[in-house]
């Protein structure tokens, strides 16, 4: 029951992007196409996950007056093993991702659960909540590149989708601050779903 | 008896450990992983260079020929000699540092059905980074012309500079002459719109990379001037003989226009 909850709660109603409005820098910045939005999305996920698992596991031994210079080697180290990999099977997505890659350390959604959430919970409850943070942020990062890519690019995936149709690309979608008025027509349109969320 | 874990000799001894675990990790999958990577960055190279040949579906190792220019002329570089072979794709941003009496630029060459082309590195500046490239040319009725073009750029601004790297853009620089009447190089983007057969239309909102695109051409083209006058002045040789056999009158004709290059 609790897991349940732990693992849907960040998907939509504590959504890290949209409600936190953590890991803005990198919405904006990696959304102009879906592959590199999907495999950042994919990537923080691992980080948020396995962060939140060996923190979860390391918390009974670190020292409280270091414990944020310990999280930071953690993600950190995460972080480099993702870019690694990436730039050795997936050169071109990782070329497309450039520095936003190594900047995963800096997503405050990543250490904020670390922070939040794993020092103070069990090994497996706290993998899922990464799991589930990761995938809330992922989410939001597909959705915003989705709209990006078909209208700005009119592809979806690098596939002709409406080009075909005459459809003559809009470049405004990709430049950043587009990006930024599609998080917030997104967020919008959750809050007056979720009225629970909306200020008095 | 009970650890103080907020003791300094406890929390030395931890972050030793974890620094220590962390970085043989690290150390384990770069090298691990080193291969594959520099693996992934030549082939992209070996497949830009294939592109400005325009002929991307070639393998490059089966129809290129490496080479460095050496006082104006065209040595092969030998394919077993790793060290010379890695050279010929050292970042192109190095090349920035070689002068022209350096004299030894690598240069990719292909041939094919009497067609012979040859490819250089580009580097430069745009707006906000590196750019970079790869130019094919060749010479035509004894004029080197742009055969094809590959660039690419580090952050350039997406929809204005950065088009730049698309093909659509690339394709504009085909059959542009490199040198005008008074031997000067002359291919550039251009403002308004090209002008004549060396001139290429600019990017409208891009223009500061273009300048770093004009600068890069220049620069980077600049460095093999030698070899291609020499390479223009073969052409217009072999032309001029095959033509004082049959047509002696031919002779001032085609023998003016080599020697302005020349000079």
């Amino acid at each position: 029951m609790k897991l349940s909850k732990n693992f849907t709660n960040p998907l939509a109603a504590n959504n890290p992007v949209i409600v936190q409005i953590l890991g803005i820098c990198s919405a904006l910045a990696v959304t102009v196409k879906l592959e590199p939005a999907f495999v950042m999305g994919l990537s923080v996920t691992f980080v948020t996950a396995f962060s939140n698992l060996v923190m979860s596991l390391m918390r009974n031994g670190v020292p409280s007056r270091i414990r944020i210079i310990v999280q930071l080697v953690v993600i950190a180290t995460l972080v480099i093993v993702v870019d690694q990999f990436l730039r050795a099977f997936m050169y071109d997505v990782s070329k497309q991702l450039s520095v936003y890659v190594g900047l995963i350390i800096t997503n405050c959604i990543v250490m904020g659960r670390v922070e939040a959430f794993a020092l103070g919970n069990k090994p497996w409850d706290s993998f899922v909540d990464g799991v589930a943070n990761g995938l809330g942020y992922a989410f939001i990062l597909v959705l915003v590149a989705f709209f990006r890519e078909l209208f700005g690019s009119g592809t979806l995936f690098g596939f002709d989708v409406i080009a075909r149709f005459g459809y003559v690309n809009n470049s405004l979608m990709l430049f950043p601050p587009m990006a930024l008025i599609i998080v917030g027509v997104i967020i919008w349109v959750h809050r007056s779903i979720n009225k629970d969320l909306q200020e008095k | 008896m009970a650890i103080n874990k907020n003791s300094n000799a406890y929390i030395i001894i931890y972050t030793v450990v974890m620094v220590v675990i962390v970085g043989a990790l690290l150390a384990f999958l770069a090298t691990s992983l080193k291969d594959k990577q520099a693996a992934n960055v030549l082939n992209e190279k070996k497949v830009s260079i294939m592109k400005a040949f325009g002929s991307a579906e070639e393998n490059f190792d089966d129809v290129v020929t490496m080479g460095r220019i050496v006082d104006g002329a065209f040595v092969e570089v030998n394919k077993e000699d790793k060290a010379a072979v890695d050279a010929m794709f050292a970042d192109l941003a190095d090349l920035k540092g070689l002068t022209a009496s350096e004299n030894e630029f690598p240069i990719f060459k292909y041939e094919k059905d009497g067609v012979t082309k040859y490819v250089a590195p580009m580097a430069g500046k745009g707006l906000w980074g590196d750019i970079w490239g790869y130019v094919s040319l060749n010479v035509v009725d004894q004029k080197v012309q742009i055969s094809g073009i590959v660039m690419d750029h580090a952050g350039e601004t997406p929809g204005l500079g950065a088009e730049i790297a698309t093909e659509i853009w690339q394709k504009k620089f085909e059959g542009k002459v490199l040198y005008n009447a008074e031997g000067e190089f002359a291919v550039r983007m251009q403002k308004g719109g090209a002008q004549n057969d060396h001139q290429v239309d600019a990017i409208t909102g891009g223009t500061k990379t273009c300048d770093g695109v004009n600068a890069m051409l220049a620069n980077s083209i600049g460095k093999y001037k030698s070899f291609l006058d020499t390479l223009t002045a073969a052409v217009a040789e072999d032309t001029t003989s095959e033509e004082q056999a049959q047509e002696p009158v031919a002779e001032d004709v085609n023998v003016e226009p080599t020697k302005v290059e020349e000079e």
